[in-house]
């Protein structure tokens, strides 16, 4: 199917703009790997889609880069990314994102023209999504997520950085049409409620953590260093998080599941889990305290 | 012949966000860059976000300043942490810690440098893959022969996978990358099994083997087939390393990549004093009273416009003088490079120190103890101040806290773009990229390709240098470079596609499945 909407020339292009962020959702994009195609970022690039504009790793800069999201824009059918929060203090002059026969475009007015006239817009990283850590604390730049913004439909692919897999599952959904079912805060089912294997599961990190006390019968950890305990006491947010980290992040592990080895995620180097996928991230409370929302 | 104005934003293939402009005009029969002004143009206020924060949260949040050197804002944290909480002592904890905090800093160094040489800087060089987003791209020149073309190809498309299998590798010990939660005041959540140690291994080897016979090559063959860049960009001359990678558990550790200076015209290396860093504002739009104090002691208040100021970068200088860092800074203090300081140097000592680290991985590897837990407990006090030096793939970084009633009271970052990417300082001395353009000759003046590629070697991280900036409320900010050009104007409502006034937006927004 994605083979057919490749070949089909009418297929989207896609603009991938950064704004309010630290690039990590970009590095984190090209750390994709799978065992189904597209199998890499090469892949997703060279095969998968026609990728006009990315700041991070396009070849043209200044006029001649903006001429070609222009373009796309002229156009209309394109997918729009956007990695990073909206910074609207000062009309938005936070965020720069390109200049234009010498005036500067600001982030926030790029969003706004942007994604009225997108296909659809795929919020990468809990800053795109709900604003993040821009948006935390005193919040200097009165920054906020893309939908709260533009009060326009988005496809909230949160976390911190935003998993390559879940990034890449969206666009291809979107290049080949298929309806994408999204829970109360823009993001997926199929990603943040459902099992690697697209069975039903447990949505909340805490009711499937192998490391869950009522479940399993392991020890709390009273402090850092406890190998293989539950996180509970240390500011583990697994509880209060909904999303299927367990297996997803084997693709950064540099192994799928199923694979003898089953790769990494934050709990299983005895990490709590922050709750990054989540609006509430991250919040004011303490990372190394017993969290309440 | 007028003076050209070119202004090149964005400048891509870098992270975060970055204006360059120049003046070009003809001296000497050649046409050159004349003037250069360096302006970020991303602030965020990592600075406000942090203060009022439980101060164990800063490894975590700092990391997030940069998704592209994570792991040394989370490692300078958790320096500045443990010399606040005193974590101290020569116990197998600290030097599993030590151990863990290297190996995953350093799968980052090696993905960071891979990730810069490959698909940043060498499409300034070579004309990018026949499609989107390489093509359309600037012209290049066509000084390769098919097979160099051929190699540096496929070299590119192998760097993909050798940069990824970085991350896997720190993700071992890691959880993620980039934004790994494993750095914490006291040491490292990890604990190694051998398992974890064998698989590291797996990934390390290929890696070592690599860089040396790739990566290292390609940066010489590059310079030799671009010659010209050995004698062009030449910065200030003045060379500053904190050094990084502790390689015992003293207070005052032996490092990998040891601490020192060198300045233009005086032999040998310098010490680092920091007493003798400050940051200069008259060029930034800071208001003046934050220019020319301690680090740990200044603040940060936005005031734009502001007389000539052009850039949300502070300047900081070193006894007053503009200092380059990055691997050809630390690499020269070494005394491990012993080449030029030109823009090709840069690529080249780059590539070495990651082969130098690759190598010293091996080792810290070997060393790291299975199933010995990483973490030493101090309680945290109401009151503490700290400052903590490191490095981070682009340079020099400093992390300075103070901790009040228990909570973040000051939090202070200089990153290393912010000594090479800095503005003109009080004095008017530019900043080493400024620096290092002026004199440059440029044929296209519309497509400088011969600008990206001195930007690009110094391998600018804006996410880090403009993070920690605050701004005031109610504070005007307009276009331009400041003050010089638009003061007073009232900034008009330009469309950000079309380049027209605004319309409205549309009421009917793109169609979503489902």
């Amino acid at each position: 199917m994605l083979n057919e909407a490749l070949a089909n020339p009418a297929a989207p292009s896609v603009i991938w703009l950064i704004g309010s962020a630290c690039t990590g959702c970009s590095v984190s994009f090209l750390n994709r790997i799978s065992d189904v195609a597209p199998v890499d970022v090469a892949d997703v690039v060279a095969k998968a889609v026609n990728l006009v504009f990315h700041p991070t790793i396009m070849g043209a800069a200044g006029e001649t880069a903006v001429a070609a999201l222009k373009t796309a824009y002229a156009k209309g059918n394109y997918i729009l990314v956007l990695e990073g929060a909206v910074p609207t203090a000062f009309q938005g002059h936070p965020c720069v994102v390109w200049s234009y026969k010498g005036e500067e475009v600001t982030f926030q007015q790029a969003v706004q023209e942007l994604t009225a006239r997108a296909t659809a817009t795929v919020c990468v990283g809990t800053c795109a999504c709900f604003g993040g850590i821009p948006a935390s604390g005193a919040n200097p730049t009165r920054a906020m997520g893309v939908r709260a913004f533009t009060g326009r439909p988005t496809i909230n692919i949160s976390g911190c950085p935003a998993n390559p897999d879940w990034v890449v599952w969206a666009i291809v959904q979107l290049l080949t049409n298929t309806p994408v079912a999204l829970d109360e805060d823009g993001r997926p089912v199929a990603l943040y409620s459902k099992s690697f294997t697209g069975e039903d599961e447990p949505p909340i990190i805490h009711d499937k953590c192998p490391r869950n006390p009522f479940n399993t019968g392991t020890p709390e950890a009273a402090n850092f260093g406890e190998n293989g305990h539950c996180l509970i006491n240390l500011g583990c947010r697994g509880p209060f998080t909904k999303a299927r980290c367990n297996a997803a992040w084997c693709g950064i592990g540099g192994h799928t599941a199923g694979q003898p080895h089953p790769g990494h995620w934050c709990i299983g180097v005895n990490a709590p889990c922050h709750g990054c996928v989540e609006k509430t991230f991250p919040g004011p409370q303490s990372f190394s305290e017993p969290y309440a929302p | 012949m007028p003076v050209i104005t070119a202004a090149i934003d964005p400048i891509t293939r870098i992270e975060g966000h970055l204006k360059v402009e120049v003046k070009v005009d003809t001296v000497n029969g050649v046409q050159q860059v004349v003037d250069a002004f360096s302006v970020g143009t991303l602030f965020r206020g990592f600075e406000k976000i942090l203060e009022g924060r439980d101060p164990r949260d800063a490894t975590l949040i700092t990391s997030r300043i940069c998704g592209v050197c994570p792991t040394s804002h989370g490692h300078a944290a958790a320096l500045v942490l443990d010399n606040a909480y005193g974590v101290d002592g020569d116990t197998p904890e600290r030097t599993a810690a030590r151990l863990l905090r290297n190996l995953v800093h350093g799968a980052c160094y090696l993905e960071s440098a891979i990730l810069h040489f490959y698909l940043l800087a060498l499409p300034d060089f070579i004309a990018g893959l026949p499609m989107a987003p390489w093509t359309p791209g600037w012209d290049v020149g066509r000084r390769f022969d098919p097979g160099t073309v051929s190699r540096f190809t496929t070299h590119f498309v192998e760097a993909i996978a050798q940069r990824r299998n970085c991350h896997e590798m720190g993700a071992i010990f890691g959880g993620k990358l980039p934004h790994t939660p494993g750095f914490i005041l006291g040491g490292f959540t990890a604990v190694a099994s051998a398992e974890d140690k064998a698989l590291f291994s797996q990934y390390l080897e290929p890696l070592v083997a690599w860089i040396e016979s790739t990566y290292v090559p390609d940066t010489e063959l590059l310079a030799s087939l671009w010659s010209e860049y050995l004698q062009l960009g030449k910065g200030p001359g003045n060379l500053l390393a904190f050094g990084v990678f502790e390689l015992d558990n003293s207070s005052q550790p032996a490092l990998l990549l040891r601490r020192g200076r060198i300045r233009q015209g005086v032999p040998g290396v310098q010490p680092v004093d920091t007493a003798q860093i400050m940051e200069q504002v008259k060029y930034s739009w800071y208001a003046d009273t934050d220019g020319n104090l301690p680090i740990a002691q200044s603040d940060t208040h936005a005031q734009y416009p502001k007389g000539a100021a052009y850039s949300w970068l502070k300047a900081p200088r070193y006894e007053g003088l503009a200092y380059e860092v990055g691997p050809l800074a630390w690499m020269t203090v070494n005394g491990e490079y012993t080449g030029g300081i030109w823009a090709m140097d840069r690529h080249m000592a780059r590539a070495r120190e990651a082969l130098k680290i690759a190598q010293a991985m091996r080792q810290w590897l070997a060393e790291l103890p299975v199933g010995q837990p990483a973490y030493t407990h101090r309680p945290t006090p109401g009151t503490a101040t700290a400052e903590a030096l490191t490095e981070a793939p682009r340079g020099a970084l400093g992390h300075w806290l103070q901790v009040n009633d228990g909570r973040i009271g000051k939090y202070q970052v200089v990153t290393p773009t912010c000594w090479n990417l800095s503005p003109q300082d009080d004095s008017g001395q530019r900043g080493p990229l400024e620096q290092a353009l002026i004199g440059l000759p440029v044929a296209n003046a519309d497509k400088p390709i011969e600008v990206l590629r001195i930007v690009h070697s110094y391998d600018p991280c804006l996410d880090c240098a403009t993070h920690v900036t605050r701004a005031e409320p109610g504070a005007k900010v307009f276009a331009g470079r400041g003050g010089t050009r638009g003061r007073g104007r009232t900034r008009p409502s330009i469309s950000a596609v079309e380049g027209r006034l605004p319309r409205r937006p549309r009421s009917k927004p793109g169609g979503l499945p489902g």
